[in-house]
C-alpha cells in the first residue's frame, strides 16, 4: 500500500516570504558591492569607470595586510576573553541558589543590550582615557606617575569589544549550562569527583556546543566591528569595517572599499572554515542530540 | 574514601553499614522527614517503601550527601559522614534517570569512579570489564550510551556504581523507567546481583510488588514517618496499621467490629452480622474490644452453597477481572460493603456472571485486625 505523502503545508510560503525577501535585497547589495569592486576608481568622482582588477592587487599592500591581521587578531582575542569572562557569570546565573542573586546577574549581563552603542563607546573613553577613571585610579594609588596610555590602542578596544559581546555569550552559555543534566554532575561526584573535577569532567563537556557556537558568534560579529574601533581606536586602530568606512566615505573610493568587504566577508567565512573540523571533532566528542 | 570501621567502635557497629540517628529534613515549612532513626544491616537490601512525596528519595540523598539533613546524623561504617561532602562518602547512587554521562562511552562511564581514584590503567580495565560481565554487556564497552536501549542504560548505570564496591549501593526508583516486562527480568538480576556481591543496599522505591520481591527488610514510610520497618512476609501478614494493610498486597477493610472470646474462638460481631476467627496468640484482643478487620482477596472463596455456614455470607458478583492465574472478583456483600476476592483459575466467570447470587466465605485465621 502506497503510503500518501502529506499535503504541503499552505501557508509555508507565506511564512518563508518575508525572509525571502530580505534575502532578495541582501543578495542584490552583495552583488552590487561585487561588481562595484571590479570597477575604475576615478579620484575625485562619485562615479566609477570601467573593468579593472587593480583593486584586487591592491590590497595585498602591506598597510592593509595588517589591518586585516589586527582584525584577525583582536576579533580572536575578544572571542577568547569574552568566553572566559562570560562562563562564570552564565554558569552563577544558572546555578545560583537565591532568585535575587539569579534576577541581579540577568540584569547586569542583559542591560548593556539595552544602552545604545554610542554610550556605552563613549563610557569606556571616560573610563579609560588619560584622565579616565582606571589611569586617576592607579595614580592616586601611587602605582603610576604618568597615564598608561589605554585609549587608542589595540588593548583598549578588545577591552570595549568584549563587554560589547558579554551579553550575547552570556545568553548563549546560560542556556546551555541549564540543559545540563544536575543528576549527572551528582552522578560524578558520587563516584568520586571533587567539584572541579565535575566541572571538567562532565560540566565543561555538556556545554561544549553552546561555548562553540558562542565564539563563533562573538569572532563572526567582532570581524565586523565598527563604531568601538572606530572611537576608542580613534583612528589609531584600524579594523577592516573602519578601512572601509575611510575608503568609501573620505576619499569615495568605492572599488576599493568594495573590495576590503568583500575580503572580511571572505576571511570571516575562512576562519570559520578553517575551525569547523575542529568543531566537528568536538561535536562528534560531544554527541548531544 | 573513608577507612572501614575503627577499632575503638562498639561491636554492633560491625553489623551496621549506615545509621541514621535522629535524621530530619524540612524545605523551608515543609517537613519531608521526620526525625527518624534507621540502621542498614552489612550485606541486607533494605528497602524504603512508600508513596511519592513520602520523603524516602530525600533520605537517600542524604544518604549520598547531596542533601543536608536539618537534624541528626549520618553514619556509614561508623564514620560520621554528616559534614562529608557526597564525593568523599564513597556511596554508590542509581539513578532513577541513571544519568549516565552522554559525552562518553560505557567503557568509560564504568571507569570514571577508578579513574577518579587513579588507579593504574590495566586495573581499571580488568575491573570495568569484570563489572559489565556481572551486568551481561560484555562487549558492549565502546558503545555510546545513547545507543543503549532503556535496560541496558540501567545496567551501565548498576555497573558505574558496583565497579567501586561502594560502602552502601543506593538504588533510586531503578526500575520505574523500564516497560513492565523488563521490569520484571531486572528484578529477578538484580537480585541474583547482590547475592553474588552482597553489597549492601538501600532501594528505594513505590512499588510494593518490586519492595516485596526485593528486598531483606522493607521500611514503609508515609509523610516523612517510618510507618513499619519488617521482613516482607511480616509485613504482608501483620501490617503495624491501617496504612501499611492497604500499601501492601489488595486488602478488603471491612465495616467496625466487636470482638467477644468464646472458648477457643474470638467472635466479630459487624454489621449485624458474626463472623469467627481461632484464637491466635498474635491477635491479643480483649473482650468488648472495637476493631478494624483487614481480609487479603486470597482469604474469601466463593462458597458451594450461597447461605448458611460458618463466615458465609450472600453477595451480588459486580465484575471479573482475570489474569491468568486466578481471577479477580468484585461482590457486593451487603452491609460489609464490597469485598475483592482472589479466585484460582478462571472458571469462575462463566459459573457466576456479574449480576449472580453467590455465597463467599471469609476466613479470618490470617485476617488483620487493628485496634480502632
Amino acid at each position: 500500500m502506497k503510503h500518501r505523502v502529506p499535503r504541503r503545508r499552505p501557508f509555508f510560503l507565506a511564512f518563508l516570504l518575508p525572509s525571502l525577501l530580505a534575502a532578495g535585497l541582501f543578495l542584490a547589495a552583495l552583488g552590487d558591492v561585487l561588481q562595484y569592486s571590479f570597477r575604475t576608481f576615478i579620484p575625485g568622482s562619485l562615479d566609477v569607470g570601467g573593468f579593472t582588477l587593480e583593486n584586487f592587487l591592491r590590497i595585498g599592500r602591506p598597510i592593509y595586510l595588517s589591518v586585516l591581521l589586527d582584525t584577525v587578531t583582536i576579533s580572536v582575542l575578544t572571542a577568547l576573553f569574552t568566553l572566559l569572562l562570560s562562563y562564570p557569570v552564565a554558569y552563577a546565573l544558572v546555578r545560583a541558589r537565591r532568585d535575587w542573586v539569579r534576577t541581579l546577574l540577568i540584569i547586569l549581563a542583559i542591560t548593556p543590550l539595552f544602552t545604545g552603542e554610542i554610550v556605552r563607546t563613549y563610557a569606556w573613553i571616560l573610563v579609560l582615557g588619560s584622565n579616565g577613571f582606571v589611569n586617576s585610579l592607579l595614580k592616586d594609588a601611587g602605582l603610576i606617575t604618568a597615564p598608561l596610555s589605554l585609549l587608542y590602542t589595540r588593548f583598549g578596544v578588545t577591552v570595549a569589544l568584549v563587554q560589547f559581546s558579554m551579553p550575547v555569550m552570556i545568553i548563549l552559555l546560560a542556556t546551555a549550562i541549564s540543559h545540563v543534566d544536575r543528576n549527572c554532575e551528582r552522578a560524578a561526584a558520587n563516584l568520586g569527583a571533587p567539584p572541579l573535577m565535575v566541572f571538567w569532567r562532565v560540566t565543561l563537556p555538556l556545554t561544549m556546543p553552546g561555548v562553540i557556537s558562542g565564539t563563533i558568534v562573538i569572532f563572526a560579529w567582532t570581524m565586523s566591528a565598527f563604531s568601538t574601533p572606530q572611537l576608542i581606536g580613534g583612528g589609531k586602530v584600524l579594523m577592516i569595517s573602519n578601512l572601509v568606512y575611510l575608503q568609501g566615505l573620505s576619499t569615495f573610493n568605492f572599488p576599493f572599499a568594495a573590495v576590503l568587504s568583500l575580503l572580511a566577508l571572505l576571511v570571516a567565512m575562512g576562519s570559520l572554515g578553517l575551525i569547523r573540523p575542529a568543531i566537528r571533532r568536538l561535536e562528534r566528542r560531544v554527541a548531544l542530540h | 574514601m573513608g577507612q572501614g570501621a575503627a577499632a575503638g567502635t562498639p561491636p554492633f557497629a560491625a553489623e551496621t553499614a549506615v545509621e541514621l540517628v535522629g535524621v530530619g529534613k524540612s524545605f523551608g515549612p515543609v517537613t519531608a522527614v521526620r526525625e527518624l532513626s534507621l540502621a542498614i544491616r552489612r550485606g541486607e537490601v533494605l528497602t524504603l517503601l512508600g508513596p511519592s512525596g513520602c520523603g524516602k528519595t530525600t533520605l537517600l540523598n542524604m544518604i549520598a550527601g547531596f542533601e543536608e539533613p536539618s537534624a541528626g546524623r549520618i553514619l556509614i561504617d561508623g564514620r560520621d559522614v554528616t559534614e562529608v561532602p557526597p564525593y568523599l562518602r564513597d556511596t554508590g547512587m542509581v539513578f532513577q534517570s541513571y544519568a549516565l554521562f552522554p559525552h562518553m562511552d560505557v567503557f568509560e562511564n564504568v571507569a570514571f569512579g577508578l579513574r577518579m581514584r587513579k588507579l593504574p590503567k590495566a586495573k581499571i580495565a580488568a575491573e570495568v570489564m569484570r563489572a559489565l560481565e556481572m551486568v551481561k554487556l560484555g562487549g558492549l564497552e565502546r558503545r555510546r550510551v545513547r545507543q543503549l536501549s532503556g535496560g541496558q542504560q540501567q545496567r551501565v548505570a548498576l555497573a558505574r556504581a558496583i565497579v567501586l564496591r561502594p560502602k552502601v549501593l543506593l538504588l533510586d526508583e531503578p526500575l520505574s523507567a523500564l516497560d513492565k516486562n523488563l521490569r520484571a527480568q531486572m528484578q529477578v538480576e538484580l537480585k541474583e546481583l547482590h547475592e553474588r556481591t552482597r553489597l549492601t543496599t538501600l532501594f528505594v522505591t513505590h512499588d510494593q510488588g518490586e519492595a516485596l520481591s526485593l528486598s531483606d527488610r522493607i521500611v514503609v514510610m508515609s509523610r516523612g514517618e517510618i510507618q513499619q520497618i519488617a521482613a516482607p512476609i511480616e509485613l504482608y501478614r501483620h501490617p503495624a496499621n491501617s496504612f501499611v494493610a492497604s500499601f501492601i498486597g489488595e486488602i478488603n477493610r471491612l465495616p467496625p467490629a466487636r470482638c467477644r472470646l468464646s472458648g477457643g474462638e474470638i467472635v466479630f460481631s459487624l454489621a449485624g452480622i458474626e463472623l469467627t476467627a481461632a484464637r491466635r496468640d498474635d491477635l491479643a484482643l480483649g473482650d468488648g474490644q472495637q476493631v478494624h478487620l483487614f481480609v487479603r482477596p486470597e482469604h474469601l472463596a466463593v462458597a458451594a452453597e450461597a447461605a448458611g455456614g460458618r463466615n458465609r455470607i450472600a453477595c451480588r458478583v459486580v465484575t471479573h477481572v482475570y489474569q491468568g492465574t486466578h481471577t479477580l472478583t468484585r461482590v457486593e456483600a451487603g452491609a460489609l460493603g464490597v469485598l475483592q476476592l482472589r479466585v484460582p483459575g478462571g472458571a469462575v466467570i462463566e459459573r457466576a456472571p456479574p449480576g449472580s447470587e453467590i455465597g463467599v466465605e471469609i476466613n479470618l485465621d490470617e485476617a488483620v485486625a487493628l485496634p480502632d
